[in-house]
């Protein structure tokens, strides 16, 4: 896939226990991804997205999920980023997550072409804390998925599942 | 005797979490009282025994879209405790870096939170469908607010660079070119965002407030000037307590600050305004005119407008301080700590934000008091709610519903900062 370019963004807050996790897969994936590809941390307000993969073609979001029964179970979605807005309830003025940013940007044209996420679930959220052993274990798992998925863009391969 | 009840269980579009009851009888509104119900975080406790030099970064945590209010209190307060007088380029940088946090607060509020009511969206998403231009400019303003407090504040969430004394770290003049060619098309879009703001219908309402703000003599105020109000308060910040009080109300977590003699009195871009006009630009003033504003706006709704104004005057003050930058020689002055109580007051985004700190000689904190701008408005927003649903009481439930929240969201409320927010009952009998 040459010429095309590729941001990874891990998203979420470190003092939120399981809520970091893009940030601390971030970190684990320095280095690592294939030349042509930005790595970026977003542990912050969500509007900096639309800043954040801006001019990208591609955007690989890694973020943690709401627990759905298996804490650390890894979710690769692919966003359709055309088509009906999702309806999103924005209920905060200093909230403003990535549902929010993904929505605004779509009312905007202002999405890269491809939005893949790697939602894991967590199990903790507390303030203060980090992310939970349960959860941390996985970690190294994510990052090894997006090197490959990365490397696999670049190198032109097709797309992935749309979900697993 | 008959009752009705509107509920709204939250707020949205507001920081935090509470709930508004109206209670309507015989077609006249008895009260209104808003219900804050998100529990206190006791700053003011755990400040006990932590050294003054932690203080700034620990403040800090207490809101993350105006972190910069609580850090230039608390520090103004350490140097006022410990004899500590701050000019020349680092009092201009402190400046500068509210300038950022007025920026990206109040761009964020006109028009991602504000602006949709006037226009009949649900919320800024749905608005950009049909107003993706304006929507896109205001991003950006909000941008090159984030990265004024980035590049000064070390990241843009609870900075990291401030200190007692100044900065940790300053930046080189050259650091400022970039954002000095943001900050110039910022200014643009702001001037843009006012017009069009201008625009809008509001709704008629003309409060007699007590307007309270800081008055600088040549200044529009950010950090320093006396505690000024329209109806003569004209005080050190140091007499604050003489003239204000915090009073406990039962339907609240937050603290009811008002004037002892007189009651509720209003704090933010209002009262700042129309305290302090003439320290605008001729500029500024002639865009606020073309605007629709006079000196003095008693509108809450058209705070709106006022707002964009202070995003005018915040891009060409941030403008004026970097160009004028010299790098200092060091980031901060030498800080000794000493027995003594210090107090700091400066304008937030939604107001003055009023901080007393008793120190020890070590300069370990014994006794801290932060008095934050949403408690200080709530009453004048319950009276603002009075009078808004007085108006419309025979109008149905979800319009009454609807247009309250507006007058709540007039006043940018930040209620984890007060509480220390919004359910809305409506009780008819």
């Amino acid at each position: 896939m040459a010429g095309r370019r590729v941001v990874v963004i891990g998203l979420g807050n470190p003092d939120r226990g399981d809520d970091g996790l893009g940030p601390y897969v971030a970190e684990r994936l320095a280095g690592r991804l294939s030349a042509g590809a930005s790595l970026k941390m977003r542990t912050g307000d969500g509007l900096g997205l639309l800043d954040d993969w801006q001019g990208f073609e591609v955007a690989i979001i890694i973020d943690a999920a709401a627990p759905v029964g298996a804490p650390g179970r890894i979710h690769r979605i692919e966003l359709e980023t055309s088509g009906e807005l999702p309806v999103v309830s924005q209920t905060s003025s200093h909230g403003f997550g990535f549902d929010e940013a993904f929505a605004l940007a779509s009312s905007m044209n202002m999405l890269p072409g491809r939005v893949i996420v790697y939602a894991v679930e967590g199990n903790s959220f507390d303030h203060g804390t980090g992310l939970t052993a349960a959860v941390a274990a996985f970690a190294e798992e994510v990052a090894v998925r997006v090197v490959e998925e990365v490397a696999g863009l670049l190198a032109g391969d097709g797309p992935g599942p749309i979900s697993t | 005797m008959p009752t009705k009840t509107i509920k709204v269980d939250y707020l949205a579009r507001v920081e935090g979490e509470g709930a508004l009851d109206l209670f309507i009888e015989g077609g006249e509104v008895k009260s209104a009282n808003l219900r804050i119900f998100e529990p206190p975080r006791f700053f003011e406790a755990f400040l006990r025994g932590r050294s003054y030099k932690e203080l700034p970064d620990i403040v800090a945590r207490i809101c993350g879209i105006c972190p910069i209010a609580y850090q230039m209190s608390a520090t103004h307060a350490v140097e006022n405790a410990f004899g500590v007088s701050i000019g020349g380029q680092l009092r201009a940088l402190r400046r500068l870096i509210y300038c950022g946090e007025w920026i990206e607060s109040h761009a964020l509020h006109v028009l991602m939170l504000h602006a949709p009511d006037f226009l009949g969206y649900p919320d800024g998403i749905a608005m950009s469908r049909d107003h993706g231009e304006i929507v896109r400019g205001g991003l950006k303003l909000k941008k090159a607010g984030n990265d004024l407090m980035r590049l000064l504040g070390g990241r843009e969430i609870h900075p990291v660079s401030i200190r007692a004394g100044g900065f940790y770290h300053v930046p080189r003049k050259r650091d400022f070119e970039p954002i000095a060619e943001d900050l110039r098309r910022a200014h643009e879009i702001a001037v843009a965002l006012l017009r069009w703001v201008g625009t809008f219908e509001f709704p008629e309402l003309e409060q007699d407030y007590e307007f309270v703000a800081l008055r600088h003599p040549h200044e529009y105020p950010f950090n320093e000037g006396r505690l000024v109000s329209s109806k003569g308060i004209d005080i050190d910040i140091a007499d604050y307590e003489s003239i204000f009080e915090e009073r406990h109300v039962a339907h609240s977590t937050a603290l009811h600050s008002v004037i002892k003699d007189r009651g509720a009195y209003l704090v933010g871009p209002l009262a700042r305004y129309a305290l302090n006009f003439d320290r605008l630009s001729p500029d500024v003033q002639a865009l606020a005119g073309e605007a629709g504003l006079g000196p003095v706006c008693r509108n809450p709704f058209k705070s709106i407008i006022v707002r964009s104004v202070e995003l005018v005057h915040a891009c060409e003050e941030a403008l004026r301080v970097i160009a004028a930058y010299e790098e200092p020689d060091r980031p901060f002055v030498q800080v000794e700590p000493r027995a003594a109580t210090g107090f700091g007051c400066t304008e937030a985004p939604r107001g003055i934000c009023w901080h007393r700190y008793d120190f020890n000689a070590e300069g370990d904190i014994e006794k801290a008091r932060i008095v934050p701008p949403t408690s200080q408005n709530q009453p004048s927003i319950e009276a603002d709610l009075k009078e808004v649903a007085g108006m419309m009481v025979d109008e149905p439930d979800d319009v009454i519903r609807h247009r309250c929240e507006q007058a709540i969201r007039n006043y940018d409320p930040c209620i984890s900062c007060s509480a220390h927010f919004l359910k809305l009952q409506v009780h008819r009998s």
